[in-house]
């Protein structure tokens, strides 16, 4: 036998610290290189992704600092503003920690049972409990990241406000990751469990999860939006108010830990604060230990159950919707008909779509039926066409980003397979073209169906609603033109899967030319009909009935608002659609 | 040593590997065949650890699977039929990282990856990112990270897909010098004329059931066939069986045993 072939097993193993080293050598080693990838490639995005986030950010630390300003100048007795700050902070940190959990749920199964990466890991000789934390820190850093731009905000605002000692901010980090540890560890906890347990029905159960958080979210909003009796911002309403958030004030609740950890360091009483801040870690290296354990026991068995279950042949047949689809766009030509029907099956098989569709829709249909109790008895037509156009630009941004993550790739995922389209002689016209009217006649009925919800939950007047129906219409056929035109000049080829396509250069500028033309056509229409339409246009002074004139100039502004609207969409319609054909025509595959 | 013991492993209401047992020893370079959703790729992944027989046991260098099996992973190398490789890392890093995990001496790692370059001609794209790298680089960076080590067992998916006649050259040879040192090779195969050429025992897998283990030329005399190729005779033998062995081959592996 040869020297170096031995036929007994290995028996030294590495060990924990050195086989840590090595995970944490290759990890840093691929950070540095999409790191330098990203700065050198992608500083477009990298720009946009910067400015974007940093606005969202300073809108949310003044929304943060303005509310403990009003809460400090309302609430003037000590306690009675501790309480009141507290309750805001339990509440908000309670409604992170269920996110949290949830969404490290998710994230986890993604990584401990879908990956690629795991079927190579667990064919080498790594601690299983190693391959288990690997992905758990990646699921802790995207968490942290998630918490630090909604969190950061709220708490640096407070501090500023109550002028915090210099140990509040340099405990927020502390505080912040180890609270973290608690809910992903948790979230892991679940999904070993439901993967192990539940390997049949794990879509059920996370879709019964979902459901029961989107029932407690709405039954909390709804509790707090229906009910206050009081004055609207008026100290009495916040006592009631937060009389109703009571449930997340436990004193069992970590999210009640940070929060008064945090308020006790801004506070000045740093030895209750670092009191708090050991009951958190101890409490986090806990969960962890536990998640770790754990994994031990059943993340292999669970890895080798769910693959014996999840290998199930769907059998698909025609469906009559398709059939009369095929019917209803016997105007188009064969050609454009059979693609359109195919896109359309396709979508329809790939929940990953449609589900993220239906999740944000049902969100806003639930918004919409709630808004008029957000109201709180201010019912003047001014605000609320505001409201109402508000949601339209809602409904538009919702779509530019389906358009920007589906529509705008499929050319480069055609491209791939250009050769099944290519081989039928179809002319490169006819699949632009069957890719836009796919898009835009999905769009359009969804979109202008939740318009016409808010605006009837608004009772808005006909005018508006109409009006509404019209720029709906064509903010549908507009972005759909720019991601299938877009998608057409700056494909990629080389990758494969959607979502790399879409957070390409193309993607990003697809997202940002929707996003413009979305809000100068909201604009465009909705100011003029804002003060067309508005009852108490006395408020500022003038009298519509009587000065003709002005009425005259808001007709006219109205008009002239919906004719640049109209002339701005047919160009976002047809001028990236003529500069994609022009490409496209000329592609090589 | 490879040991199936009446290994089974069930999807559901579906048998995907029916009783298996089976041994390869040492020195053995083993080809398992079968038509598509035979039972080759759940045997490949009992074997490689990632699924565990529903009852029977695997083992590995005398290593049950299913009750040690980071021990039992540390005796394979395993090359997928896609290949994995982390996109952001050069293939030396990977090389590096599989190197370490396995536990070798810094100096040994640098000596190894040297050896394996020159056994697979890594030299030109050895320090490129993997994304860059074509099916058939990445396959040869895997086939490298899987001999680092000097495994007892190799166990290969599909050896040869994406490869071009080169590289078949260079795995084959690999493959037989690693067989001659003492190297239990198992690998699946659709591609009959590499089993017939390199493979010192095959087994044909339909339904779950091995229906036959046994050298080429013992195909042929079990189906009594004139036919001295191994694709007729594979054809003939997964055509019309109903999903039971052949009787000769049931008879001997029952004697065997």
């Amino acid at each position: 036998m040869h020297p170096l072939v031995s036929q007994s097993p290995p028996r030294d193993f590495l060990p924990p610290q050195e086989e840590a080293r090595a995970f944490g050598k290759a990890r840093n080693r691929i950070l540095r290189t999409l790191l330098r990838q990203t700065f050198a490639r992608s500083r477009f995005r990298v720009t946009l992704i910067v400015v974007l986030t940093s606005l969202l950010w300073g809108v949310m630390f003044w929304m943060f600092a303005d509310g403990f300003w009003f809460l400090k100048t309302t609430i003037t007795q000590p306690d009675t503003h501790a309480l009141a700050v507290g309750g805001v902070f339990s509440a908000f940190f309670f409604a992170l920690m269920l996110m949290l959990v949830f969404s490290s749920g998710i994230i986890l199964y993604g990584s401990l049972f879908r990956s690629r990466e795991i079927a190579f890991l667990l064919t080498i000789p790594a601690r299983t409990g190693r391959v288990f934390l690997h992905k758990f820190q990646e699921a802790i850093v995207l968490s942290s990241w998630g918490f630090v731009l909604l969190g950061s905000p709220i708490l640096l605002a407070y501090g500023v406000v109550s002028v915090a000692p210099w140990y509040y901010y340099a405990m927020l980090v502390p505080f912040i990751v180890s609270f973290v540890y608690i809910p992903v560890s948790i979230g892991a906890i679940i999904c070993l469990f439901v993967v192990r347990r539940f390997p049949d029905n794990r879509t059920g159960v996370l879709a019964g999860g979902f459901l029961l958080l989107a029932v407690g979210g709405i039954w909390t909003v709804w509790e707090l939006m229906t009910g206050p009796s009081n004055d609207l911002l008026t100290l009495s309403w916040i006592q009631e108010i937060l009389g109703r958030l009571r449930f997340t004030d436990q004193r069992l609740l970590p999210s009640w830990w940070l929060s008064a950890g945090l308020l006790d360091a801004a506070a000045g009483a740093w030895a209750e604060s670092i009191l708090f801040f050991t009951l958190m870690i101890s409490n986090a290296l806990f969960f962890r230990q536990l998640a770790l354990w754990r994994a031990g026991k059943t993340y292999r068995a669970a890895y080798s159950g769910l693959y014996g279950k999840t290998v199930r042949r769907k059998r698909f047949r025609p469906m009559r919707f398709d059939r009369l689809l095929y019917r209803l766009l016997s105007p188009l030509g064969p050609a454009m008909r059979l693609i359109i029907v195919k896109d359309v099956r396709i979508f329809r098989r790939d929940p990953l779509q449609w589900s993220q569709f239906l999740i944000f829709t049902g969100f806003l249909v639930v918004y919409f039926i709630l808004v008029p109790y957000f109201t709180y008895g201010v019912s003047s037509t001014s605000w609320v066409n505001m409201v109402s156009f508000l949601n339209l630009a809602v409904v538009g941004l919702l779509l530019s980003t389906f358009t920007t993550r589906f529509v705008y790739p499929m050319i480069s995922l055609e491209g791939r397979r250009f050769w099944v389209l290519g081989m039928l002689g179809v002319s490169r016209r006819t699949i632009l073209w069957s890719k836009f009217f796919f898009a835009a006649g999905g769009a359009i009925v969804p979109c202008t169906l939740l318009v016409l919800i808010s605006d009837l939950k608004l009772e808005v007047s006909w005018l508006i609603v109409v009006s509404h129906q019209l720029t709906c219409v064509v903010l549908c056929l507009g972005l759909a033109g720019i991601a299938v035109g877009f998608g057409a000049w700056l494909p990629n080829f080389r990758a494969d899967s959607p979502s790399r396509i879409a957070a390409g250069f193309g993607g990003t500028l697809t997202l940002v030319v929707s996003t413009l033309y979305i809000l100068i056509v909201v604009l465009l229409t909705a100011l003029p009909t804002h003060f067309f339409t508005a009852a108490d246009l006395t408020n500022f002074g003038w009298d519509i009935d009587t000065q003709t004139g002005l009425r005259w100039w808001l007709g006219f502004w109205l008009a002239a608002g919906a004719a640049a609207s109209l002339v701005l969409s047919a160009v976002a319609t047809l001028a990236p659609l003529w500069i994609g054909f022009r490409t496209f025509q000329h592609t090589e595959f | 040593m490879i040991e199936f013991d009446n290994a089974t492993r069930t999807f559901a209401r579906k048998v995907a590997v029916d009783g298996l047992t089976l041994s390869v020893p040492p020195g053995e370079l083993f080809a398992l065949l079968g038509p598509n959703g035979a039972g080759k790729t759940t045997t490949i992944k009992m074997l490689t650890g990632l699924l565990r027989p529903t009852s029977g046991a695997v083992k590995v260098c005398g290593i049950d699977l299913t009750a040690d099996v980071r021990r039992a992973t540390h005796a394979l190398g395993y090359v997928p039929e896609e290949p994995f490789l982390y996109d952001k890392l050069s293939g030396r890093e990977f090389l590096e990282f599989a190197a370490e995990m396995r536990g070798l001496e810094r100096a040994t790692v640098k000596e190894r990856i040297q050896r394996e370059n020159g056994y697979f001609e890594l030299g030109d794209f050895l320090d490129d990112l993997t994304e860059t790298y074509s099916h058939g680089m990445k396959q040869r960076i895997v086939f490298a990270s899987a001999m680092l080590h000097d495994p007892p067992v190799l166990v290969i998916d599909e050896p040869m897909v994406g490869l071009d006649p080169r590289s078949v050259r260079m795995v084959k040879d690999r493959l037989r010098e690693r067989a001659a040192a003492g190297t239990i090779i198992f690998m699946s195969t659709h591609t009959l004329a590499i089993a017939e050429e390199i493979a010192h025992r095959i087994g044909i897998m339909d339904h779950g059931r091995l229906h036959f283990l046994g050298t080429v030329a013992q195909l042929q005399r079990e189906l009594a066939s004139s036919h001295t190729r191994l694709e007729p005779l594979f054809l003939e033998l997964t055509s019309g069986n109903n999903g039971r062995p052949h009787k000769e081959t049931e008879r001997r592996l029952q004697v065997e045993n």
